[in-house]
């Protein structure tokens, strides 16, 4: 706001709070750092620009077998406050309503991501995509059967929407519903353009394909080699289908999933790995491979880590789906 | 590293358009440093007989620009299809995505932007691959500065880019140039469509730009909507380059009626948009199953080919001059001197696709020889079809089908109508009075007669893709007594004597006179 208003010293000030509080705030680096630049201090301010950048490179991003949204990286806080303000000046239209319910789902408040999605379908109700944005909102909130309600209209409408059957799927597994889970995705997986390696890599994997996912995967490697991840279920496919295994390559960035891809060689332990998953979805990523690693030799220990993984794990996750997958070939 | 995406047609959009261009890909070309990167400019619907845009300014182009652009050439017939459609004649969606489809695919980035920018990294060691190559994964874009037209017209060398970016540098702060202005998300800022860097994977996976978009203006509104919200942001790229525009609002441009002007519904295309994809072009945008020449500025250009195909077939003049004359009194007098009127000839047709197949209705076989040479030597592959109803040419040259005139009509793209002498010598005097032999006059009704039916059926005989009229070609209708019968038939401007040759579509003439003409053209009367 002071920005705005043109205080540019309170502003500094107000963004120096903001990241001394939370360091990784890149949208308030970057924002400050153009009122820096403003100033004349371009060369200080080069450097803020360029952190800003790597902190939101080095931010999660979402599998890209799921709807766009999953993608984006940031906090998000500079468009929730901007499509606000373009909500309240353009009015009744679908887009401001729409993006700033994407920034505010990105930011993880889908409850009022669902209420900006509401707005927009008052202007235009059944609209396919925002029906779908509505979907996934509810999804994100635990309430999968709306969610599914939701995704079912729009695909009556749009059935090739592979976005939507990916986000049916998902809902689909998290109420148990396997089978229709797997056919969403399998119906995805041919809808995918070949080119979309590392899509069609995800949606395999989440099926349990790991003939394909091992396949898509190379492929994905090969445009992104430094993909630390697309290397761990490359790997993963690979001891699942039992093929001879590349030797590993740790990557020289010693970050997560570092230590998941360390494991099979014995350079860390399950203890370790447990220690350094410090979220909920790392756990879940962990107990995965931790699951593969046991199959072979004792499938009950496979069984009981992947269990975890079904009773307590997001159901967006590709170790959800695959876990899930597992434990109903091994009967259990 | 990267593509940069420009578009445009060689005719006259807004003030000085030419220097604007001509500094504009010289200033492109020189913040350009990696061996993929590359200058796309999309020629679109510049007429056939005219050369691209880039090829008319080429002269004013530095090596460096000539040698990074690939110019894709979108011919009219390509265009006829959205014609009705469109009070336009180069179409912004449609030229980006024809690019777009042919970029690199060794490039990262997509780099939208338009012919009167230039671009200044701010780090003056750096190049404009430098600062992408060394980018996050995003959507970028700049805000735009403006340079006041005194400025870039009186003080820019076109082929001086170093030195026009260094005088930006210092015009900047001098003359307070470097003004933002900011716009409501997703646009970020104002004109925005002067610099837009996305992704190609991003561009191939929303589809491109939107191709219903075809009556102007936020094109780059909605690429910037589509983008934020496949991306969640938009990210600026200031600290590392300054965008600046070269003003051009002296005369408005085509498609500029201030407040009266047609543009694009900006509630459909900018504030209802709710997906970032447009899945009914998923399969057909950029046309990827259309062929679209490619032409390049360092190499096998329209120039060499002509002088490729005159040298084949003339020798240089041994006397200083040759004389004729349009007197009046000589105007039953058909002579005309070949080797001078060739080069007129093959300046009609050297701008056509080389797939061209071209009609040549002649008398003079020494024409039609000279021609069909020049033809195969200027790298045309399209045959030189010649009907079998004209007497007295040589047979079996090469690249010539002779056939009736009815079977070869609907296949040729152009029509070449020579009125001559068949029995003029190489060595005679032109334009000195010589009388016409009985078969010159029977063998010119021959030509008269075809011309009036290609005249009258042109509209339903085309080839069976094509939609746009054909280009008719006159040699040695100016000032004698085939002027008036031309000229009654074809629609063409006066040319001066000496270029021997008149060109233009089949005359639209409603009035009685002109169905009387067709008719008799259609039945031979």
């Amino acid at each position: 706001m002071r920005m705005r208003s043109g205080d540019i010293e309170g502003a500094i000030e107000e963004f120096d709070k903001a990241i001394a509080h939370l360091p990784t705030f890149a949208d308030a680096v970057v924002a400050r750092a153009e009122l820096l630049d403003s100033q004349g201090k371009w060369e200080f301010a080069c450097g803020e620009y360029e952190r800003a950048r790597r902190l939101w490179a080095e931010m999660p991003a979402g599998a890209p077998d799921r709807r766009y949204l999953f993608r984006h990286r940031g906090h998000l806080a500079f468009e929730i406050e901007a499509y606000h303000l373009v909500r309240s000046n353009v009015r009744n239209k679908i887009l401001p309503q729409l993006a700033h319910g994407n920034a505010l789902f990105s930011r993880g408040r889908p409850k009022e991501a669902l209420d900006s999605y509401e707005r927009a379908l008052l202007l235009k109700p059944d609209l396919p995509d925002v029906l779908a944005l509505k979907g996934e909102a509810l999804s994100a909130m635990g309430r999968y059967q709306e969610a599914i309600e939701a995704f079912d209209k729009v695909l009556a409408s749009v059935p090739t929407d592979a976005e939507t059957l990916n986000a049916r799927g998902i809902a689909l597994m998290a109420l148990g519903k396997q089978a229709q889970a797997n056919a969403d995705w399998r119906r995805q997986l041919e809808l995918l353009p070949t080119g979309q390696s590392a899509a069609r890599a995800c949606v395999a994997m989440r099926q349990a394909n790991y003939e394909v996912a091992f396949k898509e995967f190379g492929l994905a490697l090969a445009k992104e080699p430094a993909n630390a991840y697309w290397q761990l279920y490359r790997m993963t496919a690979d001891r699942l289908i039992g093929a001879s295994l590349d030797p590993i390559t740790l990557p020289a960035r010693r970050h997560w999933p570092f230590s998941l891809l360390a494991l099979p060689t014995g350079q860390v332990t399950e203890q370790a790995v447990l220690a350094q998953a410090d979220t909920p979805n790392r756990r879940a990523e962990a107990l995965f491979q931790l699951g593969v690693l046991a199959l072979a030799g004792n499938p009950t220990a496979a069984r009981g880590y992947w269990s975890e993984i079904a009773e307590r794990g997001a159901p967006m996750l590709i170790e959800y789906a695959a876990a899930r997958n597992e434990l109903a070939r091994l009967g259990s | 590293m990267f593509s940069v995406i420009l578009y445009g047609r060689n005719d006259s959009h807004g003030y000085n358009l030419h220097k604007r261009a001509a500094i504009s890909f010289n200033a492109l070309a020189e913040v350009m440093s990696d061996s993929d990167d590359e200058i796309l400019f999309v020629d679109y619907n510049t007429p056939d007989d005219h050369p691209t845009f880039p090829e008319a300014i080429h002269d004013t182009l530095t090596d460096k620009a000539k040698k990074v652009m690939r110019i894709l050439r979108v011919r009219p017939d390509q265009h006829a299809h959205l014609r009705s459609k469109t009070h336009l004649v180069a179409l912004e969606a449609q030229s980006r995505n024809v690019a777009l489809r042919r970029s690199n695919p060794r490039n990262r980035w997509i780099l939208y932007t338009n012919t009167d920018m230039l671009l200044v990294p701010r780090d003056d060691r750096q190049s404009l691959s430098d600062i992408l190559g060394e980018l996050e994964d995003g959507f970028y874009e700049v805000p735009r500065f403006e340079i006041p037209e005194m400025l870039w017209e009186a003080a820019f060398d076109r082929r001086d880019p170093a030195g026009n970016l260094a005088k930006l540098r210092d015009w900047a702060g001098r003359f307070h140039l470097n003004q933002v202005v900011h716009n409501y998300m997703p646009m970020k800022y104002d004109a925005l469509g002067d610099f837009q860097a996305a992704l190609r994977e991003d561009m191939f996976a929303i589809h491109g730009f939107d191709e219903s978009m075809i009556l102007g203006w936020h094109c780059d509104s909605n690429l910037a909507a589509r983008l934020a919200l496949y991306r969640g942001r938009v990210d600026t790229l200031i600290d590392k380059v300054f965008g600046y525009h070269c003003d051009h609002t002296r005369v408005a441009a085509a498609n500029n009626k201030g407040r009266a002007t047609r543009m694009n519904d900006q509630d459909q295309y900018i504030w209802n948009v709710a997906s970032p994809y447009v899945p009914a072009q998923a399969e057909t945008w950029g046309w990827p199953d259309i062929e679209i020449e490619e032409l390049q500025l360092d190499r096998d250009t329209a120039y060499q080919r002509f002088t490729a195909g005159l040298t084949s077939t003339i020798t240089p003049a041994t006397a200083p001059f040759v004389t004729t004359s349009l007197e009046w009194q000589l105007y039953e007098d058909l002579t005309y001197d070949l080797p001078h009127t060739l080069p007129f000839v093959c300046d009609q047709v050297v701008t056509f696709p080389r797939s061209t197949a071209v009609m040549v209705v002649a008398t003079r076989p020494d024409f039609l020889h000279g021609f069909a040479k020049a033809w195969q030597a200027m790298g045309f592959t399209g045959s030189v079809l010649v009907p079998e109803e004209c007497d007295g040419l040589p047979s079996g040259l090469e690249g010539v089908e002779r056939g009736p005139f009815a079977d070869l009509l609907p296949r040729a793209d152009i029509f070449i109508f020579e009125f001559g002498l068949s029995t003029q010598l190489p060595t005679e005097p032109v334009r000195a009075g010589r009388p016409m032999a009985p078969i010159d006059r029977q063998r010119l009704k021959v030509i008269e007669r075809l011309l009036k039916r290609v005249a009258a059926t042109e509209a339903g005989t085309r080839p069976p893709a094509r939609r746009t009229p054909r280009r008719i070609i006159g040699v040695n209708v100016i000032y004698n007594k085939f002027w008036m019968l031309f000229t009654d038939n074809i629609s063409a401007n006066i040319n001066p004597f000496c270029s021997q040759v008149l060109a233009g579509l089949v005359r639209e003439d409603n009035s009685i006179k002109g169905k009387v003409l067709r008719f008799r053209g259609r039945y031979g009367l």
